[in-house]
């Protein structure tokens, strides 16, 4: 089964290169399209708060050793208190982020926005790779695979006693999909919109949320057990004093 | 934060510039980075750089940028029209007036030259026109931190404190996790001598920058004036109400106490984050001691005053003397004793 099959040299001068330069260039085109199309979105002045409040609250939790008990009460009791603290939530707001997000009409033109300049090109590419680069061996991968993936990375060679390692085009495709991210942000910046990998992952978490985030601050503040650690502070004091009176 | 190397490359091209060696490009870029207040040299290199054709059009779109630097110096330095001409030959931006209208020509309607307008008629002294073109921006931009800031400094400038405290409190309430305007708020609550809202505030600074051993001396010094604010209540009503003013003198003290137990506590983290260098933080010790020792003199129960850090300080604080002024040390050394003798 595992004989060696020669691939022509032709193969790589005709197929892997002008695909990674068709995607190399696809990317450029897609970042500058996405800048041209980016909408300048004013900050909400509710957002800006929240996110304020939770700073100032982490910060309170982070360094309360700092301050004595007396002001660290007050500032909890600021921002936890039930009726009208900084950080608590009442049940009836915390609506579904989903909800809100497709009922403010600016965010969903966003979604749209980010969706198509990722999804149209993708699609548009794998289906020119699939018309054109399919049909015959394109390249040998190095390493040993399961029949699984043969239906992923073979398309059209239709011969099943071909080893898996032999691919088509299709992977090549798919490998320079991701590959192709370091090399944009080397060439782009940090900034690119051809991170599609992260855009898929991201896209499970549905934009800032916050009220867990409130939430989450409010029982982490609830939590504390304030300790005043400036008492400690005199005794070593007194050794630096000594320290550098010697 | 400036790094060590950046301040010190900084000060290097500094002299390289002002001796007449290139880099004048770069040094504007560093201050512009960096920060640091040298209104008066980036105005004389700015403009050189602005009034040579050649090195401004070398600069590209970074231009703007240097007219905006640049108006900001003229603004600090009270430049309105400034004198010097390098080149006689093209319409030159001189004033900076000029150099406001230039960007305001090339960027109309945008928010930052509406500012550098704003602060052009501040710095001519014309504050309500200045309020009226950073009404009009914060119209448009409601959430606009640097705006908000000016109109504060236009209060602060005609000396109207208390407005400004109103101003620095509505920012605040939006942006709460901003500590230069906390900052800011805690010097103007000293200044009006409201030392529990200077010290709140202060209690905001050592939360978000437990390290800087000036927020722990500051606290420290505003925990001490309010013990002192106290002991001024305690002989005004001394002197009106005779036997109520009794127990209210003993609640009073007692705060007075808390507060400079507090105080000390906090000279003590001074000196720790700071190595035992800080004066200011070793005479807040022994003044401290001092004071709680004068006021626990009846009492018997506080009796857990058998540390050395009140004579430590004093002792460093006599070294410190005799190196950096040896001609001050008798009046620490009589001071000293003062202190050691009442105690």
């Amino acid at each position: 089964m595992a004989e060696d099959l020669v691939l022509d040299r032709a193969i790589r001068d005709w197929v892997l290169i002008p695909l990674s330069v068709v995607m190399v260039l696809i990317g450029f085109l897609r970042y500058f399209v996405s800048k041209l199309m980016r909408s300048y979105q004013t900050p909400d002045r509710k957002v800006l708060k929240e996110g304020q409040v939770v700073l100032r609250a982490r910060n309170l939790r982070v360094a309360a050793g700092f301050i004595p008990t007396k002001s660290f009460w007050s500032r909890r009791v600021y921002f936890t208190n039930e009726e009208n603290g900084l950080l608590h939530v009442p049940k009836e707001q915390a609506q579904n982020p989903q909800a809100q997000m497709f009922s403010d009409p600016n965010m969903a033109m966003d979604m749209m926005k980010k969706n198509i300049s990722m999804i149209v090109p993708q699609t548009l590419t794998f289906t020119w790779v699939n018309f054109f680069f399919s049909g015959f061996v394109a390249a040998k991968i190095p390493f040993p695979l399961t029949h699984r993936f043969r239906g992923m990375l073979q398309n059209g060679i239709d011969l099943s006693t071909v080893d898996v390692s032999y691919v088509s085009g299709r992977s090549w495709y798919f490998l320079n999909l991701f590959g192709l991210r370091g090399l944009f942000s080397l060439i782009l910046g940090e900034e690119n919109a051809t991170d599609d990998a992260q855009r898929m992952m991201q896209m499970g978490g549905f934009g800032f949320d916050p009220t867990k985030s409130l939430s989450a601050e409010k029982d982490s503040l609830d939590i504390i057990q304030h300790e005043w650690i400036l008492p400690k502070m005199e005794k070593r004091a007194e050794d630096v004093l000594k320290k550098l009176l010697k | 934060m400036v790094g060590a190397e950046e301040a010190a490359r900084l000060d290097r091209l500094e002299i390289q510039v002002e001796n007449g060696g290139g880099g004048a490009w770069e040094y504007l870029c560093l201050v512009r980075k960096l920060k640091p207040r040298r209104s008066d040299k980036v105005l004389k290199h700015g403009l050189a750089i602005l009034n040579d054709p050649k090195a401004r059009s070398n600069l590209g779109g970074e231009e703007w940028t240097l007219y905006e630097q640049v108006a900001f110096a003229a603004f600090d330095c009270q430049q309105h029209n400034v004198a010097k001409v390098f080149s006689l030959s093209l319409p030159l931006p001189l004033h900076m007036c000029d150099c406001v209208a230039v960007l305001s020509k090339e960027f109309p309607g945008s928010l930052r030259v509406g500012r550098l307008e704003g602060m052009l008629l501040e710095a001519e002294n014309s504050w309500a026109e200045a309020e009226k073109v950073y009404a009009r921006l914060l119209e448009d931009n409601p959430l606009d931190q640097i705006i908000y800031k000016r109109k504060v400094a236009i209060a602060k400038a005609q000396g109207d404190l208390k407005v400004a405290v109103d101003f620095l409190n509505k920012y605040l309430e939006i942006f709460m996790s901003d500590h230069d305007a906390w900052r800011e708020l805690a010097e103007i609550y000293v200044s009006l001598q409201m030392y529990k809202q200077a010290a709140f505030c202060y209690e905001e600074l050592l939360l978000s920058q437990p390290t800087v051993s000036l927020y722990h001396l500051a606290y420290a010094e505003a925990n001490e004036s309010q013990c002192i604010e106290y002991s001024g209540f305690i002989i005004l009503l001394f002197l009106r109400f005779l036997l109520t003013a009794f127990i209210e003198q003993v609640l009073y003290t007692m705060g007075g106490l808390e507060n400079l137990l507090t105080a000390k506590k906090y000279y003590a983290s001074t000196i720790t984050l700071s190595g035992g260098k800080n004066t200011r933080a070793l005479y807040g010790i022994c003044l401290c001691s001092a004071a709680i020792s004068q006021l626990t003199k009846g009492r018997s129960k506080e009796e857990k005053e058998s540390s050395d850090l009140p004579s430590l300080a004093a002792e460093a604080l006599l070294r410190d003397y005799k190196y950096r002024a040896p001609k001050k040390l008798p009046l620490l050394n009589s001071m000293l004793k003062n202190m050691k003798l009442s105690s």
